[in-house]
């Protein structure tokens, strides 16, 4: 398969083929996803990408977004079975990144990034599932794709988030005894650690 | 603690002796010379023989995603530099690209000549950093030294078009900082054809060097297939035989337009993915690059650098964008998400160390003790980035 070359940034129209494709496979096999697109196009317009976003924030029109498409599992329980369907039927053998996302204190769920790769149609795919802060558990998928143990741990420390079925859910970065999950947007910095002061 | 017999046969003779060996834990690091910065391994060991590893992180975690989310899209960039500090243009590039992708943005092809240009440079001057360090945690003092010579060069060109050595910030969304003083590409190819004769010293001094081959072929031997599941990239997936290199699979900038090769690990000296083929993948590429950057010397067009959209506060358009490029270690994702603002949502950086690290707890066991320092070298981390 040849890869088009669509912008400097790399071939995002491949990708979407990618996404599209994958969307119907995993949809056949009956797991409800959804397939999240963009609705502003890929290269800004003439004399129009500097104050873009400025524009549609005051117009009050913050559902169009630019970027990747995506593919949202509602069920985050189902991700286990997703996983092995996406590498064993779609070939996507690589999981490039695992991340979590919290978009502002005051949203209900976090959100969580599956990146996967699929090394011989060069196409990329991105998961993304959300789980309740006041719930946070969700399938591990570490025993599928081995790449996930230390991400699942840094998302764990990171969010406070528990990846049921982990092999080894230790701190990774972090000292054993932090409090708090610093990437949270509602996170308080500490006014000191273990004696040592802030500033 | 447990005793566990395990059988030696005695030089000569046939009878078996049964030798109980103890269990026992070494650590490695926090601060050991292999370790390449501050990172402990926890090692068990049955006689000589490793039965088990833990990687313990974090000793220079700064929360750089943190951090990202309390600056400004600009603001962000000198951190970029610091994740991976042996290749700070390439670091600038990838999360440059992302931020561009949010915003739509095309840089000018002057830009784009340039960028792989100091990209490819900056290569250079890590795979020779990491090649020379590598021979040094095998104990040949020497090969640093002529490695060190060139890289030297390099960060004196970098000096020259930017004023810091390591910590570059060059390479910005919509471009670059400045373009090249005038006779810095005539240096440029001037050093490219001393390189290219003293990339045979290196070769001479390690590569062939009949010790180091002893210390490195078919140690630390990883399999594609595990390479893959373990989400290894860069010279450690090539050297495994996979062929992938983002810049041709995937190609972004002007890539595209390039003729090069994708030097793989064909075992010539043990097998497949050894230690031995990561170090040669790394010197060939080194070779790659060369040629590449001759390209772009030929091949640069005149004309802008900056694009005139990209001021100093860049407010790039609400969505979520990923984009990979090929780090001297691997692949460097950023996976940005914009809100509209001048502040970013989330700056989730994949970091190529990381992934390739998180094999090690793989490939240590069943290896000799004595080779912990070849195996973990041959990875070729930046703790920098491991823990960002």
């Amino acid at each position: 398969m040849t890869v088009a070359r669509d912008a400097c940034w790399g071939p995002a129209q491949v990708h979407a083929l990618a996404v599209r494709e994958a969307f119907e496979a995993i949809t056949a096999s009956g797991f409800l996803v959804t397939l999240e697109e963009p609705d502003l196009p890929l290269h800004a317009p003439e004399g129009e990408s500097k104050d873009l976003a400025r524009r549609r924030k005051q117009e009050g029109d913050l559902s169009v977004w630019r970027g990747d498409p995506y593919l949202l599992l509602p069920e985050a329980s189902q991700l286990v079975d997703v996983c092995v369907s996406i590498r064993e039927d779609l070939g996507f053998s690589m999981l490039y990144d695992l991340a979590g996302c919290d978009l502002s204190a005051d949203a209900a769920n976090l959100q969580i990034v599956y990146g996967f790769l699929n090394l011989s149609r060069k196409q990329r795919l991105v998961l993304l599932t959300e789980v309740a802060k006041d719930q946070l558990h969700l399938p591990s998928v570490a025993k599928v794709f081995p790449a996930a143990d230390w991400h699942e741990r840094e998302a764990s420390e990171m969010y406070g988030l528990i990846f049921d079925g982990h092999p080894d859910p230790r701190a990774l970065l972090l000292p054993e005894d932090w409090e708090g999950f610093p990437l949270r947007k509602d996170y308080v910095f500490p006014e000191e650690y273990g004696g040592i002061p802030w500033a | 603690m447990g005793l566990t017999p395990s059988f030696a046969q005695a030089p000569g003779s046939e009878v078996e002796v049964a030798v109980p060996t103890q269990d026992c834990s070494i650590n490695m690091g926090p601060q050991h010379p292999a370790t390449h910065g501050v990172m402990r391994l926890l090692l068990k060991a049955d006689g000589e023989v490793l039965t088990g590893a833990q990687a313990h992180l974090g000793y220079l975690h700064r929360c750089a995603e943190k951090i990202g989310e309390n600056v400004d899209w600009t603001q962000y960039l000198p951190y970029t530099d610091r994740y991976d500090y042996l290749s700070a243009m390439n670091n600038n590039l990838g999360y440059s690209l992302a931020v561009e992708k949010l915003m739509g943005l095309e840089v000018p092809e002057r830009a784009q000549w340039m960028r792989v240009l100091l990209a490819e440079l900056n290569r250079i001057a890590s795979h020779l950093f990491a090649v020379g360090t590598y021979g040094l945690d095998l104990g040949a003092f020497t090969p640093l030294f002529y490695t060190l010579r060139e890289r030297e060069e390099i960060l004196d060109l970098f000096q020259e078009i930017c004023g810091a050595r390591l910590t570059c910030t060059f390479i910005r969304p919509g471009g670059l900082f400045n373009d090249a003083p005038e006779g810095w590409l005539e240096k440029v190819e001037s050093f490219l054809c001393r390189f290219e004769e003293r990339w045979k010293e290196y070769d001479a001094l390690l590569l062939r060097n009949k010790i180091f081959i002893e210390r490195t072929a078919g140690i630390g031997t990883l399999s594609g297939n595990d390479a893959v599941t373990w989400g290894v990239t860069g010279p450690l997936l090539r050297a495994s035989g996979v062929d992938w290199d983002l810049r041709r699979d995937q190609p972004y900038l002007v890539y595209d337009q390039l003729d090069f090769e994708v030097p793989l690990g064909v075992g010539r000296q043990g097998e497949v993915g050894d230690c031995w083929d990561r170090t040669e993948v790394r010197m060939s590429e080194m070779l790659a690059s060369l040629s590449m950057i001759r390209q772009c010397l030929d091949k640069m067009p005149d004309g802008a650098i900056q694009h005139p959209d990209a001021g100093p506060v860049l407010r790039p358009a609400p969505g979520r964008a990923y984009v990979g490029v090929e780090n001297p270690r691997g692949e460097l994702g950023h996976w940005l998400v914009s809100d509209g603002t001048k502040h970013p949502v989330r700056v989730r950086m994949r970091s190529p160390s990381f992934c390739n690290l998180s094999v090690v707890e793989h490939l240590l066991p069943g290896a000799m003790l004595g080779d912990a320092a070849a195996i973990l070298g041959s990875i070729d981390i930046v703790v920098g980035e491991t823990d960002r």
